[in-house]
């Protein structure tokens, strides 16, 4: 794609620059001079529509320099610059090249004065070069300049633009423009309805605003016309929003399910409350942090690896942490849950401490992999690529889980010990074995949820408090002892939580996701998938 | 045995003698912080009469805590919200106070309105211009809270750590809510530029001394009555509702109503405990909700020893104290120590300092009325170890923790 | 079937968990002033009923009345006990940092709400009853001890006296004599034979020999339904009886 783009556009500067571009040279610097004359913006008005009749693309950029301010003339000779200021002097380039041409006290120059339809006036004319770029990626931007701002004047342009098109998107594009330029234009009402019919195809947000401002200031049956077209794309966008409100919720629902999960584990296996579970999702983050800071220092080449070489340390430092809290203060205290919650506590303020200590209390940069970074659109849906990896992947976390517990030896006594401990330990299993290794696994999974989750948050100390509270909702909502629970939970939180966000905004909707929880467990009080039974009381 | 007997009177004599030597600070601290010169060695500065009073209004939240962990076997991580909300009413009031004495000088609308650009008072700051007024908020607004959350709790029998959790969930709630601007309790910033309470200058030394000597008589007052409620038949029944609760619902008591009770009695107290911290510190803002705070309440409560009503009030004062003292040598190193406390008060000291002194006490006594029997019987002499010249001490309690002194019933895995 | 001179009836209880049904279609009757043993393998649904009868569980489908008149389905624990059900546990389950006597105490018949609890004056007539039952269930010396200290035995009789104190019309005692001693088994067998002169009792219990001695009606569970009902020679000679104990 790249390499495409960089060939359009050296074909297109042979094509343009090698036969005219000598002759006209001199040409275009006369009428760029004539700016450090000009009196008045009206003047100044005209010498931008002579550059632009040239035609020639190069005239971009002193109109740019000059729309951002950045166009000045040296009062000595009054020869004509880009010169952005900085302090007190500015760097001189110049107009057409863009070659630098070295630094001059600010006081030497006098600005080309611009104002805002002046401003306006120079991007429909740049838009309009740009139109007949030879590089598509040039022609869309305009195309889509064009369509969000568009100006009677242009249509002339356009329509020679759609002739020539060849390249099916752009052309799509243009024609977008073309339409939303008649309905600014003089154009006969006919041509008005093609207009926004073909508009009423899009069904996105800027066709939205530009129809409900062409509605406001027309009448009668194009008024109808075009309140039709907004009802029609109305209802599309109500739609897509849904659907983005999924998504957003999917993303948090993986998020919670990363950060839930080992906690439904230990939680569900061996009755403990583990409150250090959102330290050991940190210790992950700050994993990921350590392996990207030595790849940055001693290969950098490696970067786009750095997740990958963290996801197994993260879970073998968090693990061998939950190892030892389980082998040095858990193992004294089964049976009495609520000291537990307490000692676990202490672990957590003891290990956000020394993190602390050691990184600083400040956010540290973790940085995106490539393939994790930027998005894309499915119809008015944006996704981005480091939320869906990490939907994928906290699926692909819980699948791994699922098989261990279902499939493997030891999920069977996993499974032995949380249907009952005294049974499972008389038929030879040997559970402080178990459990010792289940909540090793139980942080280790913390420990790689640690590393996802530094790919969408800021790594500090306070990462884990963050999740906590969320976390044990989802384990609460979902039921303790059901790997499914937890999925659903996390999942039916996330969304829900999503879908309360834009009616009752994010705080008022986090506390309403509390309470409705708080009185879902009026209902169900252990869960939505609860072990039921005489079991459970006895 | 009979030492049991004597325990109780024993823990009975010690609830006296504590609520004694609590009025008598209460007269004292302001005698000697007033009428001394600063420099006589006797003078109690300022900044110990704010620093004592806070600790004060601590213990009375700890003690609070106590009342439903050591007795009724609810472990709550929300009690900091409770706290918070009394302080708030208290706050509301002293925010009506200013008048227009305000950086703004509007005088009905506290600054942080006039800021936000609010026209009017919002409905729910009426009021607070009188003490009454305040006084009956102070006391309704965490109890109303605690009584329609335990209400619903306690009758679907959410119990052990899910009652933990969900407490915790109640204050990270209110910290959200509190952080917002449009709830009208100043958001970020909370209640803060006090300038009077009942008429007196909040920053003199009468007026600190005053709300010093208030905060001791509401602690040794809150012991008696405590001290009461747990030596009759319903504190017997809390008891057994933390130790066996079905038994306790099929002899026909309701189990949900004796904790609705004690809860919302329990959350009356903490709501007193931050109407009284309020104007000592000058300020409240929404970090008082935050779910960190509540849990070191616990730590406190842990450390002196819950289900021994004086305890906690010693916890809270030796811990904080222990962390004026450890932040003003060691600032970075606190949360180590406080998180080592948790630990190290769970795994070597489950009874907490009181419950321990009791225990060893208990076991000595039992020793020696054993020994004295037995050397009746037998004629001999009670065995003595040698090296201590003691009797010895033989065990009796059973391995592990008597259930009158451990939280929840017997290991439930599945909770 | 008339349920009237009936002190429990159950008809056509049924009740399944995830799937499992720990009773099918069971029906039981008790006649006020009977004592009934009730006895099965392991999973026949014995606790399970108790569970139906003191409203701790609530059955799928089925009859279950109390007094002829009361159904019990509609009514939780707190209220059916208060009703006149009383229950001891398979495990002995008392107040273990309490003494005996303060067990007693909040087991007593009278108001069940907070504040008469609070406000609580144990009057002469009270003192008198908890002495009654101290001596019926032999722990007068130990009336200050705590129950956490008593034996095995010991908190079973506690439980035992606990009911008593409640005052109902129906026991129901779950393994009464699980863990005595044989001397200790014969105690109980006395003092349950004393009880059912004025309380309808049913006992569930396993030891035959205790059963026995009980000299009572016995009905025999078996996954869920009764198996079996009649003396207790009756029973045991039943071939389905034996086929279910000793397995084919």
């Amino acid at each position: 794609m790249t390499v495409l783009r960089v060939l359009f556009v050296l074909v297109g500067l042979a094509l343009s620059g090698a036969a005219s571009a000598q002759v006209d040279d001199e040409a275009i610097r006369a009428t760029i001079a004539r700016f450090a004359d000009s009196k008045n913006f009206r003047e100044t008005e005209e010498i931008v529509r002579d550059l632009a009749a040239t035609g020639d693309v190069r005239v971009e950029r002193p109109l740019s320099a000059l729309s951002d301010g950045n166009l000045s003339f040296r009062k000595s000779d009054r020869q004509v610059f880009i010169a952005p200021e900085r302090g007190q002097t500015a760097t001189l380039f110049d107009p057409l090249t863009g070659e630098a041409a070295g630094e001059a006290p600010k006081g030497d120059f006098t600005k080309v004065k611009v104002n805002n339809s002046l401003r306006r006036t120079i991007r429909d004319v740049i838009s309009g070069l740009t139109l007949a770029s030879p590089d598509p990626v040039v022609r869309l931007a305009a195309a889509r300049t064009m369509f969000i701002a568009p100006d009677a004047a242009n249509l002339e342009a356009l329509d020679a633009a759609i002739a020539a098109e060849t390249v099916t998107s752009v052309k799509i594009s243009l024609e977008a423009a073309r339409a939303s330029t008649i309905l600014v234009s003089d154009a006969p009402d006919a041509a008005k309805f093609d207009a926004i019919a073909l508009l009423g195809q899009r069904g996105d947000r800027e066709t939205l605003s530009l129809l409900t401002g062409f509605a406001a200031r027309s009448q009668g049956d194009l008024q109808a016309a075009a309140q039709r077209a907004i009802d029609t794309i109305g209802k599309s966008l109500a739609l897509w929003d849904i659907g983005q409100n999924i998504w957003y919720g999917i993303s948090l629902g993986s998020v919670l399910l990363l950060a839930a999960i080992g906690l439904a584990i230990t939680f569900g296996v061996m009755g403990v409350i583990n409150m250090a579970h959102g330290e050991m999702v940190m210790i992950g983050a700050y994993t990921t942090f350590v392996v990207q800071s030595v790849i940055r220092s001693s290969f950098p080449g490696l970067f786009d690896w750095s997740l990958t070489i963290a996801l197994p340390l993260a879970f073998l430092v968090a693990g061998a942490v939950g190892l030892a809290l389980e082998r040095g203060v858990i193992r004294f205290l089964y049976g009495r849950p609520l000291e537990t919650l307490l000692a676990t506590w202490g672990v957590s303020l003891i290990l956000q401490q020394a993190v602390r200590t050691i990184f600083g209390p400040t956010n540290q940069e973790v940085g995106n992999p490539s393939w994790m970074s930027g998005g894309f659109q499915i119809g008015q849906l944006a996704l981005t690529w480091n939320r869906l990896w990490i939907v994928v992947f906290a699926l692909a976390v819980f699948g791994l889980l699922l098989y261990i517990f279902k499939r493997t030896a030891w999920g069977l006594q996993m499974r032995a010990v949380t249907a009952n401990r005294r049974m499972a330990s008389s038929m030879g299993i040997r559970t402080p074995w178990v459990d010792a290794f289940t909540f090793a696994l139980g942080s280790g999974i913390a420990g790689i949820a640690g590393v996802a989750l530094s790919q969408i948050d800021n790594v500090s100390p306070n990462l884990g408090q963050g999740y906590i509270i969320d976390s044990f909702m989802v384990v609460v909502f979902g039921g303790v002892g059901n790997l499914w629970g937890t999925l659903v939970g996390a999942f039916s939180l996330g969304i829900v939580n999503k879908f309360l966000e834009p009616y009752a905004g994010a705080v008022l909707g986090k506390i309403l996701v509390l309470v409705l929880i708080i009185l879902f467990i009026q209902k169900r009080p252990r869960g939505l998938f609860a072990l039921k039974g005489r079991s459970v009381e006895a | 045995m009979i030492t049991q007997r004597l325990f109780t009177g024993g823990s009975n004599r010690r609830v006296l003698v504590t609520a004694l030597v609590l009025a008598a600070v209460a007269v004292l601290v302001p005698v000697l912080h007033l009428a001394l010169p600063p420099s006589s060695p006797f003078h109690v500065p300022a900044y110990m009469v704010a620093l004592v009073g806070k600790y004060l209004t601590y213990a009375l939240l700890a003690l609070a805590l106590d009342l439903v962990w050591g007795y009724c076997g609810i472990l709550s991580l929300g009690h900091g919200a409770f706290f918070a909300l009394g302080g708030y009413a208290m706050g509301m009031y002293l925010m009506r106070q200013i008048g227009d004495r305000g950086v703004y000088g509007n005088p009905i609308l506290p600054d942080f309105m006039v800021f936000l650009n609010w026209k009017e008072l919002p409905w729910f700051w009426y009021g607070f211009d009188q003490f009454w007024f305040a006084a009956i908020m102070i006391v309704l607004a965490p109890g109303a809270l605690a009584f329609v959350f335990g209400w619903f709790a306690f009758r679907s029998r959410v119990t052990g750590v899910y009652l933990s959790i969900i407490t915790q969930a109640l204050t990270y709630a209110l910290l959200l809510a509190f952080f917002r601007n449009d709830m009208g309790f100043g958001g970020n910033n909370g209640l803060t530029d006090f300038k009077d309470i009942l008429g007196f200058n909040v920053q003199a030394p009468e007026t600190r001394a005053g709300l010093f000597a208030a905060s001791a008589l509401a602690l040794a007052l809150a012991l008696l009555i405590t001290s009461a409620i747990t030596r009759s038949k319903y504190g017997m029944l809390m008891v057994a509702v933390r130790d066996a609760e079905s038994r306790t619902r099929f002899i026909g008591w309701r189990p949900e109503n004796i904790k609705v009770f004690a809860f919302t009695i329990s959350a009356v107290m903490a709501g007193i405990a931050g109407a009284l911290y309020v104007p000592q510190v000058g300020i409240i803002n929404p970090g008082e909700f935050a779910p960190a705070n509540s849990i070191e309440v616990v730590v406190w409560t842990a450390v002196g020893g819950r289900g021994t009503l004086v305890g906690p009030i010693i916890g809270a004062l030796l811990v904080n104290g222990g962390k004026s003292w450890f932040t003003g040598i060691l600032p970075e190193y606190w949360l180590f120590a406080l998180g080592g406390l948790f630990i190290a008060v769970t795994l070597f000291l489950p009874k907490g300092i009181i419950g321990t002194w009791d225990s060893w006490r208990a076991s000595r006594r039992d020793a020696a009325e054993r020994a004295r029997t037995k050397a009746e019987e037998d004629a001999a002499p009670p065995p003595v170890d040698p090296a201590t010249g003691r009797p010895v001490r033989v065990e009796e309690t059973p391995r592990a923790p008597s259930p009158g002194l451990s939280g929840g019933p017997a290991p439930q895995p599945a909770e | 079937m008339s349920k009237s001179g009936t002190i429990l009836y159950l008809d056509g209880v049924s009740v399944s968990f995830d799937g499992f049904r720990a009773i099918n279609n069971l029906s039981l009757v008790l006649d006020r002033g009977e004592m009934r043993a009730i006895i099965g393998p392991n999973g026949a649904g014995k606790t399970t009923m108790m569970d139906i009868i003191t409203g701790k569980t609530r059955p799928d489908a089925g009859e279950v009345y109390f007094d002829g008149t009361i159904d019990l389905t509609k009514h939780d624990e707190a209220d059916i006990a208060m009703m006149g059900i009383g229950r001891k546990f398979q495990k002995p389950t008392v107040f273990e940092s309490h003494t005996v006597e303060d067990n007693l105490v909040l087991a007593l018949a009278g108001p069940r709400s907070i504040f008469p609890a609070l406000f609580h004056r144990r009057s002469k007539a009270e003192s008198e009853h908890i002495d009654e039952i101290l001596a019926t269930i032999r722990l007068e010396a130990r009336r200050n001890d705590l129950a956490a200290n008593l034996s095995h035995g010991q908190k079973q009789w506690l439980e035992i006296g606990m009911l008593l104190a409640q005052d109902p019309k129906l026991l129901l005692v779950d393994e009464p004599v699980a863990g005595m001693t044989d001397a200790e088994t014969e105690e109980t067998a006395r003092l349950l034979k004393d009880i059912a002169k004025t309380h309808s009792v049913v006992v569930v219990e396993h030891d035959m020999h205790f059963v026995r001695e009980l000299g009572v009606k016995v009905t025999c569970l078996h996954e869920g339904a009764v198996l079996s009902e009649g003396t207790l020679d009756h029973v045991s000679a039943d071939d389905r009886v034996i086929e279910v104990y000793l397995g084919r």
